[in-house]
């Protein structure tokens, strides 16, 4: 009797009856945008103490071939890197998020169709594509589709880069999807109500009023989207596409495949990705902020 | 239900023979090349000094030598692809790739998708980079042992299963060399003339290639299963066979910095021609 406590004075406080805990606003909510936010809340300063750091780190790893020889390494190989690599990495990403947004708004809207048959097929291929490891259907769309197809008699070849595009856009559809069917079902019903008694039809409804609401709360999960995507593009190395990271590793082995080329190089492509995915990041979140629902 | 199946047998007894005939040569992917006028061929891009870019991007070493005589010979452009140890097969086979010669080794599975053409070009065995100070002798030594290795080498399996090695795999050769640097692992195992030209830089003091080499075996460059025993691979056939003979293969050798092997010189000697002085 003795070692028990009292709740809440000589003990954490406790009870099993049934009490609403208080609302925090900061825990637990799934946070669609996580990505972002957390690289757009990197400080701008940081950003310089790692740059300098990668050098740095580098040379506390030298032994014999001396780090200023793998920098120097690394210097030739920058142009190539660059313009025959990451350049690739933004194609890629763009042209994966340009078909996959339109795809994903298509989708998006059979969502909110009033046909069953037809949400039943969007939900099941929004799921499938959001749900299947971004790899595998890289793996799939890259190994299972023809390298070229004739139409009308001309040969159209499709390099690989063209198919790591078509599987990339794949969850991008999906993803997509989901964010316009939650926009469309954010608009408060009383507006589909409103809309309804002015006579509008359901098509003038969705594009005159419902759509021109959604877009800007569109807005920045879209790009946080497009951010992932990007930082994605370095799996197409796994599969052969020329891009960035793949051909990082090849100017390694030319280098002779020297260990202390590891972190300058891998550096330089973190640089790469950085430099680019941190002002996405940083916009989409002052976007957010502008474009926040003002209660 | 009963409505696919019996359009399933329907197709099947349909295109029936259609798999017979693939049998005989059609000589598709000869044919393309003559008429495009283009050869492509896969090679590595990762793999010095067979195959490896320069800091233009393009691809160079003893295998895209290799190619260049080939296309010279066929009286065609020469176009080179990167393929890696994973996808060398797939490629060849969808027709993306007309010719295939990414030091692959000649396997009796890869026989079964590929068409592998003798006389094989070179030949490597199965070793280990390994700390001196460790001094294995033999390869039970690495028995219950962490060994790094590189993905998609056939090597891993067997020495796995057989000496019960415990197989750390990394996407890249620095990545894995690193690893072994890091002590994450005891050896290193790789092909061993690959090995022998990284002992040979003396970067790597203190360490040593101790055991024998093992399951010494040929590389074969591939054409598509189909054309095998037609007009390309016969035509490669004789491309390696001449390559051995004239000593084209001992001077790439030579010229790419590769560990001489015993094996070219032999096939050298084998094929020399009996009326040459």
């Amino acid at each position: 009797m003795a070692n028990r406590a009292i709740p809440g004075v000589a003990a954490h406080a406790t009870t099993d009856l049934p009490v609403m805990l208080p609302f925090n606003p900061k825990a637990g909510a799934h946070d669609e945008l996580l990505v972002s936010r957390w690289l757009a809340s990197v400080p701008p300063r940081y950003v310089f103490f790692l740059l300098l750091l990668w050098p740095v780190a580098a040379f506390a790893q030298g032994v014999d071939y001396t780090t200023a020889d793998a920098f120097v390494a690394l210097w030739r190989w920058i142009p190539f890197l660059t313009f025959q690599g990451f350049v690739f990495n933004i194609l890629i990403s763009v042209c994966a998020m340009t078909i996959g947004t339109l795809a994903g708004a298509v989708l998006g809207l059979a969502h909110v169709s009033r046909l069953r048959i037809i949400r039943q097929v969007a939900w099941f291929v929004t799921q499938l594509f959001r749900n299947s490891p971004w790899l595998v259907l890289l793996f799939i769309v890259l190994l299972a589709f023809p390298f070229q197809i004739e139409v009308f008699g001309t040969t159209i070849p499709i390099p690989g880069w063209v198919k790591a595009v078509i599987g990339l856009s794949l969850p991008i559809m999906a993803n997509i999807s989901e964010i316009v069917r939650g926009a469309v079902q954010s608009v408060p019903s009383a507006q589909w109500e409103a809309a309804e008694s002015l006579a509008f039809t359901r098509t003038q409804t969705l594009w005159q009023i419902i759509l021109p609401q959604c877009f800007k709360r569109m807005i920045p999960p879209w790009m946080n989207w497009y951010a992932i995507l990007t930082m994605a593009t370095p799996l197409c190395s796994l599969l052969g596409v020329g891009e960035n990271i793949n051909f990082t590793r090849q100017a390694m082995e030319a280098e002779g495949n020297r260990p202390e080329l590891l972190v300058p190089f891998f550096g330089y492509s973190l640089v790469l990705f950085f430099a680019y995915c941190y002002p996405i990041a940083r916009a989409t979140m002052a976007l957010e902020k502008r474009f926040a629902l003002k209660l | 239900m009963k409505k696919y199946l019996a359009l399933t047998t329907a197709l099947s007894v349909g295109l029936g023979p259609f798999a017979a005939i693939a049998q005989e040569c059609t000589n598709d992917t000869w044919n393309h090349v003559m008429e495009s006028g283009t050869l492509t061929v896969g090679v590595k891009a990762d793999y010095k000094p067979w195959g490896f870019r320069n800091t233009d991007g393009d691809i160079i070493g003893m295998e895209p030598d290799m190619a260049q005589l080939v296309a010279d010979t066929m009286g065609v452009d020469l176009e080179l692809v990167a393929v890696v140890s994973s996808n060398r097969m797939q490629f060849l086979e969808q027709g993306q790739i007309d010719l295939m010669i990414a030091t692959m080794t000649d396997r009796p599975d890869r026989r079964e998708i590929v068409g592998i053409i003798g006389p094989n070009y070179y030949t490597s065995g199965t070793n280990i980079l390994a700390p001196e100070a460790l001094e294995f002798d033999e390869w039970e030594d690495l028995r219950g042992q962490p060994v790094c290795a590189v993905q998609g080498a056939f090597y891993n399996q067997i020495v796995e299963e057989r000496y019960g090695v415990e197989i750390v795999a990394f996407g890249g050769t620095a990545e894995g060399r690193q690893a072994l640097r890091d002590r994450r692992c005891v050896a290193w195992v790789y092909d061993d003339s690959s090995i022998g030209s990284t002992l040979a830089t003396g970067e790597w003091e203190g360490f040593e290639m101790p055991l024998p080499s093992e399951d010494d075996s040929p590389w074969g460059l591939a054409v598509p299963l189909a054309e095998q025993n037609c007009i390309f691979g016969n035509f490669m056939s004789g491309m390696q066979y001449n390559w051995h003979q004239d000593g084209t293969l001992l001077e790439l050798e030579e010229k790419w910095g590769i560990q001489p092997t015993p094996y070219l010189q032999s096939m050298n000697e084998r094929m020399a021609d009996h009326l040459a002085e």
